[in-house]
């Protein structure tokens, strides 16, 4: 009995937490940082910042980074190197990072991935605790897709009703690394609409698309930033979005719930953070910048070309803390419920 | 397509600005090509966000013009010293650099120039003619089964290459394969062969592996001849290939322009793969297959123009479909995004005059290699004249350097320095450097594809071999290595 209570205040607090993460879901921009300038504490930063990237310069992170330190520096002045440091789902870049002096002039940007990290072994670094994060800028979610021409099936139901007659042999194009976000969601998907469905995973976008383009796949795990490129030339067509509510842009699509799936999504965030033990008045320094930042137009104008504008994106300090704790706790009971080793 | 060309040259060379671009891109991509470590990537990412002052024409034209340069600038070093300036350009030390040690370096220069040119020109022409058809029969057809087929068949075409006897040749595969099995495995994530060690976790960098292997291992050997006095200088030989000499490789010429130009083709496969199995098939169809490794020509022949084949290949899917081929054609989509572009089929009709000079720009810088390379390989050549004792801590220097720039981890040097010993006693012992290296690159792109090949199957191997590319060319790997094992127990037993 007693676990069984434990177990209802956890998912109580989970949703609250998760209800905290979400309550600002707004579309209209309006910037939160109202300081348009602001002092350099002791002078700092009194030279370039270096940024360590643990992806490459052509992918979702790599292209974020660039945009954030473009939008900071015409902001501040202040030059941003960039080091891309990829490999093992982010993991070199972390250690990298957690290596490097912790004076603030070394920030990084990581992607939800370092959460899901922290919840299945609690020795790598938990991004809300070990790190400060100066602000999350991009939040999305993800949708399913299939062909704009495929004629097997064109909405989720047909697609299901598609799928359960295959006896398990279609096909679905993602990263579904162990324990990936994307891999949680499908399993949370298959397991809600009763369908089993081969997952292949595809760790560059590229070879992904061209799967579902080319028909070696049946359909794809996104986020639509991602795909925009195909939508807006009508290639790939969503028919399920992953998230509590229909976004506006994507009105016609439905949503896991609606479509009876009843679970919390998970939501892909790519943010800047910076050592936890820095020095507090260059940290407010970061927390200023970054997050005015966030509010050039360049970044504004980045953002909306990758679909980021949709749903709110912008999560401060604070917020961004609630959006990372939650993450790692509906990942951790997942990984239970999977039987992963979580340590 | 020829009135098309013709706008897109008349606006090519109609600015100032585009023309120095254009000319920058050319010098810089051999540059930064030829440099060990600092690749054309390096340079790309250098250039990436002043690009967004340039006009968007202007800044995609920039980008493939260093992608056609770049891909030929490394074979200059990996001729003249096995220092390959990047991995597509490994299979061209396998016979450039003996050919340099046999006094032939102005030989196989000239015929990396000549080839590389015509590679890049032939595919940069077929790239102008059918871009779009090209690229939705690739993607319809060509999935990780077939390429998965498509790597073991270069595996076994390439183990006999350069090993004392066959078995030392597979021995050497094997040996990069495992290799290539350090770090996550490319479908559930999982590490591997690490050791807690979490730099590991990403696996053996290619660029420090055959740094070391090649131009460690290299020094190592020269090193030992210095010691005990039995060392020579390489003979400078500023003389080319005759036409009589290139003629007679044609064939190997159009096999590889159509080697090159399919793995072009194929989204995220690219150069590399491109000019692994232009050499492999220079080397099956040889009447005297034990030449390679030793300083045949053929073999500098087909790396290069595969390589350089598969650079226009690889902007088919790029600029038809939005899939880039590699880390480059990665990049390009930056320039797109950057000015509010999208590569892919809209393109076409969005911005046509940006594509043709994009096309036209790529055919003119394949032009130039031809008449830069020329006119610079022979005050290149003159680097051989610098003695063993100040060469050797400069190759050494520089390939710390571009071992260590590409991640900035240690890691990476001390791989390379792993390596260049393992190569020194490998070599020794008579196994293959460029079987090791083509299982570690080859490994890596066979595995993930052979995961994924089989998930798309249902681990049905039936259902893999009814795709008629994959039987057509696992049937050709599995008779390749019995023709090995039948022509080496013929061979043994004779003697």
């Amino acid at each position: 009995m007693i676990k069984n209570n434990l177990k209802s205040l956890g998912r109580i607090s989970l949703a609250i937490m998760f209800i905290i993460s979400m309550a600002n879901v707004a579309i209209s921009f309006e910037c939160k940082v109202k300081k348009s300038s602001m002092g350099k504490p002791s002078g700092f930063p009194s030279r370039a910042l270096t940024m360590i990237v643990p992806y490459g310069p052509a992918g979702g992170s790599g292209q974020i980074a660039a945009a954030m330190a473009e939008a900071v520096t015409s902001l501040t002045g202040v030059s941003i190197n960039r080091d891309h440091k990829p490999g093992g789902s982010g993991t070199v870049g972390m250690t990298a990072y957690m290596s490097a002096p912790s004076d603030g002039y070394t920030v990084l940007e990581h992607i939800d991935d370092a959460s899901s990290a922290h919840a299945l072994d609690s020795s790598r670094p938990n991004p809300a605790v070990d790190l400060i994060p100066l602000v999350i800028s991009q939040v999305t979610f993800s949708q399913i897709y299939i062909r704009t021409n495929e004629t097997r099936y064109n909405d989720w139901k047909s697609f299901v009703k598609w799928v359960k007659a295959q006896n398990g042999k279609s096909t679905i194009a993602n990263v579904s690394k162990e324990g990936s976000m994307e891999r949680v969601t499908m399993k949370f998907i298959t397991e809600a609409a009763g369908i089993k469905i081969q997952q292949i995973s595809f760790d560059k976008g590229a070879p992904r698309y061209g799967a579902l383009l080319g028909g070696q796949v049946d359909a794809l795990f996104e986020q639509p930033g991602d795909v925009r490129k195909f939508l807006d030339a009508k290639k790939f067509k969503p028919i399920l979005t992953v998230f509590n509510e229909r976004p506006g842009v994507f009105g016609n699509v439905p949503t896991h719930k609606e479509m009876g799936m009843n679970f919390e999504p998970l939501l892909r965030f790519r943010g800047f953070y910076v050592h936890a033990n820095a020095p507090s008045d260059r940290v407010k320094w970061l927390q200023w910048a970054f997050q005015r930042g966030y509010c050039q137009n360049s970044y504004q104008k980045f953002n909306e070309s990758k679909f980021m504008t949709v749903i709110d994106s912008y999560r401060d300090t604070a917020g961004a803390r609630d959006l990372i704790r939650a993450s790692i706790i509906q990942y951790r009971n997942v990984y239970k419920e999977m039987g992963l080793n979580v340590k | 397509m020829i009135e098309n060309f013709i706008l897109g040259s008349a606006s090519l060379f109609g600015d100032s600005t585009t023309i120095a671009i254009f000319i920058f891109g050319v010098l810089g991509g051999m540059l930064f090509g030829a440099i060990p470590g600092v690749s054309m990537l390096t340079l790309a990412a250098i250039l990436l966000p002043f690009t967004a002052s340039l006009d968007p024409a202007q800044g995609v034209m920039l980008f493939a013009v260093i992608y056609c340069t770049g891909t030929y600038g490394g074979a200059i070093t990996a001729i003249l010293f096995n220092i390959p300036g990047a991995p597509e350009n490994a299979p061209t030390a396998f016979d450039g650099y003996p050919m340099t040690r046999n006094g032939q370096s102005g030989k196989a220069v000239g015929a990396a120039v000549l080839c590389s040119a015509i590679g890049g020109l032939s595919s940069a022409i077929v790239m102008m003619a059918a871009t779009e058809p090209l690229a939705n029969w690739a993607i319809s057809n060509i999935g990780p089964p077939e390429i998965f087929a498509l790597v073991f068949f270069g595996l076994a075409v390439a183990s006999s290459v350069g090993g004392r006897t066959i078995w030392k040749g597979w021995m050497s595969v094997l040996l990069g394969l495992i290799v290539a099995t350090i770090g996550q495995d490319p479908v559930g994530g999982i590490n591997r062969y690490n050791f807690g060690y979490s730099d590991l976790a990403a696996g053996i960098a290619f660029v420090p592996a055959i740094l070391g292997f090649f131009a460690v291992s290299e020094i190592f050997v020269q090193a030992e001849k210095k010691a005990i006095g039995k060392y020579e200088a390489p003979k400078m030989s500023v003389k080319f290939p005759t036409i009589l000499e290139l003629w007679a490789q044609k064939i190997a010429v159009v096999r590889s322009i159509f080697v090159g130009f399919f793995c072009g083709i194929l989204p995220g496969i690219g150069a590399t793969l491109a000019a692994f199995m232009g050499y492999g098939e220079a080397v099956r169809w040889s009447k005297n297959k034990e030449s390679f490794g030793k300083g045949n020509i053929e073999g500098v022949i087909s790396s290069e123009t595969a390589n350089n084949a598969a650079t226009g290949a690889a902007m088919i899917p790029l600029l038809a479909l939005g899939l880039p081929g590699g880390a480059l054609t990665a990049m390009m989509v930056a320039v797109f995004q950057m000015h509010d572009l999208e590569p892919g089929p809209m393109v076409f009709y969005n911005s046509p005059e940006l594509i043709w000079i994009v096309f036209s720009a790529m055919f003119y810088a394949n032009l130039s290699i031809l008449f830069i390379g020329l006119i610079e390989t022979k005050t290149i050549l003159y680097l051989l004249k610098i003695p063993f004792q100040f060469l050797a801590p400069m190759i050494l220097l520089l390939a710390s350097i571009g071992s260590y720039i590409g991640r900035g981890l240690v890691l990476d040097v001390m791989v390379m320095f792993i390596a260049g010993v393992i190569g020194f006693l490998l070599r020794r012992s008579g196994y293959s450097i460029p079987g090791i290296v083509l299982g570690i690159i080859l490994g890596k792109i066979g595995e993930q594809n052979f995961a994924q090949g089989m998930q798309m199957v249902h681990y049905d191997i039936l259902e893999y071999l009814s795709r008629p590319i994959c039987l057509l060319l696992i049937v050709a790997g599995f008779l390749t290595l019995l023709i090995g094992v039948y022509r080496a127990l013929s061979y043994s037993m004779k003697s």
